[in-house]
């Protein structure tokens, strides 16, 4: 299979356009979402594109597959294949939503003040679901307990009761595009602040802070 | 001293091994809300009389009761959010119909939250393209090969595999099987998937 | 374990303990030394030792000297200690942390905690002049600690661990379990299991267990 799928995308000037990849490279984009998600400490940006076009690939393969043979080989082959994809896809949006409901409250009040131009981290679905989920947590507690309590008692912030994704957690990353100067600052405060340079290909242990916008941006990967 | 049935909500459901769901303690919060309202009315009336006989030395008093106030909020939320991250986990771990004796464990309450819960996932998972979206409940291992041998762990019946074909589930009955076919019975138990 | 099922983690080494974990829930009621600074009228039922009945308003008279859970010392303090005052409990002290210092192998924090660590750092919040002392401590207990522990938790495999764990603090028991599950994990994966579908754990568990509460 060799077409090549249009995927809307942005290139280095932050311009959208229409990027052209073929299968494999499209692939190879959900397992590089899927790894940066598992690793990450927070919810990534939503990358509907990338599934819109994994699933339209999949029903791709599934028609091909009726259409052959019965006892054509290939058929085994390509069905690992889509077994495979399937399990990637579906594990990438299962770590979104575990991260989305382990930090509901944080992640809509992120969308609520997210300045223009910014990209979401939830998908326009996601972002239902994750409305409804709170909502129904909410609804929950105050009928159960909350509207049962004293009167001054009976709101409680979920924005300060569920805690915020830990930024300051360390991830493994490989670095893809050599960065330069990249500011890493002290943890305690006896420590000074610090520059370093993360040359292509070279792999580290650091906090993910330090490195958030460089996983946005594609220039390290999460290992 | 206070909070000790709050307390011992917390530790009852801290005991119950990871994630598992004991039965809904609906006598303990209630006693917990009884004894919130106790202290609630006893620091109305200290407050009231702080004020009109100038007694500021019952503030101290009014402060640590307001603690206890808080305490109880505190477990009874807890206890109550951490029971729907495990009936969360049943959603994921059981599939969407939950055997009866769970069930038995939930307050009418929580298997609202749990239908509702159920709901917004489906919906989710249907939007995501396709005749019928892509249900992320399954796929949960990654394959390693089309078919895997499996044994049967109790009597199931009729059991679809390819278009027109079945097998016949009985006990111990060993079946060589598409995997994708199998994963949710493997994972309810009612199969095994047998390494060879 | 269930891996669907992801509780609210302590917060307790942060500068604030989670309000939503239940370890931290249970963390906070363990006690600490205070002594009052002001009397507190009509709760001396509860301290029956200091003279309940005593006085009009039955109060628990200023300069009583008890144990209070670690919420209510913390709900009760301010920095003027109008209404209360802190000691440390002895494991956090001078002469505790000269024991740690020589060998923190040695101590068990089980029997001293369990939540050694996570108790130890919510009492920095009571400004004790020691608190660079207690912190400096706390880190370096952990530090001469923390080596075995990786160890001994990436060593032992398909084996009974009571032993290893037995003196271990809560927080380091979180540490070994990780420690085994990734090796578990791992030797699941050489074997080739790591693909082999499993019924959820929580499925096999309620197998397990008999509901006597479905037979009244």
């Amino acid at each position: 299979m060799t077409e090549e799928l249009h995927l809307a995308g942005q290139d280095s000037d932050g311009e959208s356009e229409e990027v052209v990849l073929t299968p494999a490279e499209l692939i190879e984009r959900l397992e590089q979402a899927w790894m940066n998600e598992k690793f990450a400490p927070e919810l990534l940006e939503s990358k509907p594109e990338i599934v819109e076009c994994v699933m339209e690939q999949l029903d791709h393969m599934e028609e091909n597959l009726k259409r052959a043979k019965k006892e054509d080989l290939k058929i085994s082959i390509h069905r690992m294949e889509m077994e495979r994809i399937r399990y990637v896809l579906s594990s990438y949006l299962r770590c979104r939503l575990m991260k989305i409901e382990k930090f509901f409250p944080h992640v809509l009040e992120k969308e609520k003040t997210r300045p223009e131009g910014e990209p979401s981290s939830l998908s326009p679905e996601e972002f239902a679901f994750a409305k409804e989920y709170m909502a129904h947590t909410e609804t929950y507690l105050k009928n159960v307990a909350l509207k049962h309590m004293p009167p001054n008692l009976q709101k409680v912030d979920l924005l300060r009761a569920v805690p915020k994704p830990d930024l300051d957690s360390y991830v493994f990353l490989r670095v893809k595009e050599r960065q330069e100067n990249i500011l890493v600052e002290p943890e305690a405060e006896e420590q000074k602040d610090y520059v370093i340079d993360l040359e292509e290909g070279s792999q580290h242990l650091i906090r993910y802070r330090t490195i958030a916008p460089l996983v946005a941006s594609g220039a390290v990967h999460l290992i | 001293m206070f909070c000790e049935k709050a307390m011992e909500l917390v530790r009852e459901l801290h005991r119950a091994p990871e994630g598992q769901l004991p039965a809904f303690n609906e006598d303990g919060i209630r006693q917990v809300l009884e004894e919130m309202k106790a202290l609630y009315e006893q620091n109305q009336s200290d407050v009231n009389e702080a004020r009109s006989d100038g007694r500021s030395d019952l503030i101290p008093t009014i402060k640590f009761r307001h603690c206890s106030l808080l305490r109880n909020r505190r477990c009874t939320v807890a206890y109550l959010y951490d029971r729907l991250l495990r009936i969360r986990a049943l959603r994921w771990e059981y599939g969407s119909v939950l055997p009866s004796a769970l069930r038995f464990h939930m307050s009418a309450e929580e298997m609202e939250w749990f239908n509702q819960y159920k709901k917004s996932l489906a919906t989710y998972m249907r939007s995501l393209g396709g005749a019928e979206g892509l249900d992320i409940t399954q796929d949960m291992k990654p394959p390693k090969s089309l078919y895997i041998e499996v044994r049967c762990l109790k009597d199931y019946g009729e059991f679809e595999v390819d278009d027109g074909t079945s097998v016949l589930l009985k006990k111990n009955s060993q079946h060589f099987l598409p995997r994708w076919k199998c994963e949710q019975l493997i994972r309810q138990g009612v199969l095994e998937h047998v390494l060879s | 374990m269930s891996e669907a099922y992801f509780r609210v983690e302590s917060g307790a080494l942060g500068p604030e303990e989670n309000f939503l974990s239940l370890d931290d829930i249970l963390m906070s009621h363990e006690k600490l030394p205070v002594r009052t600074e002001t009397p507190m009228p009509r709760l001396g039922t509860f301290f029956p030792e200091w003279g309940a009945g005593a006085g009009p308003d039955r109060a628990l008279p200023q300069g009583s000297k008890l144990e209070l859970p670690l919420w209510l010392a913390k709900g009760l303090f301010d920095k003027k200690r109008r209404i209360l005052s802190v000691e440390l409990p002895k494991i956090y002290q001078q002469g505790w942390r000269t024991v740690f210092s020589a060998d923190a192998n040695v101590v068990d924090l089980h029997k001293m905690g369990p939540h050694f660590y996570g108790f130890g750092s919510q009492l920095l919040h009571f400004d004790s002049p020691e608190n660079a002392d207690i912190s400096q401590s706390l880190l370096q207990t952990f530090i001469g600690r923390f080596r075995r522990i990786m160890d001994s938790s990436q060593n032992a495999y398909n084996e009974d661990t009571s032993a290893l764990v037995a003196r271990l603090d809560d927080m380091e028991r979180g540490l070994f379990q990780t420690g085994q599950k990734g090796l578990n994990g791992f030797q699941c994966w050489e074997k080739g299991q790591a693909s082999q579908i499993t019924a959820s754990s929580l499925v096999q568990n309620y197998k397990k267990r008999k509901f006597t509460d479905m037979e009244d």
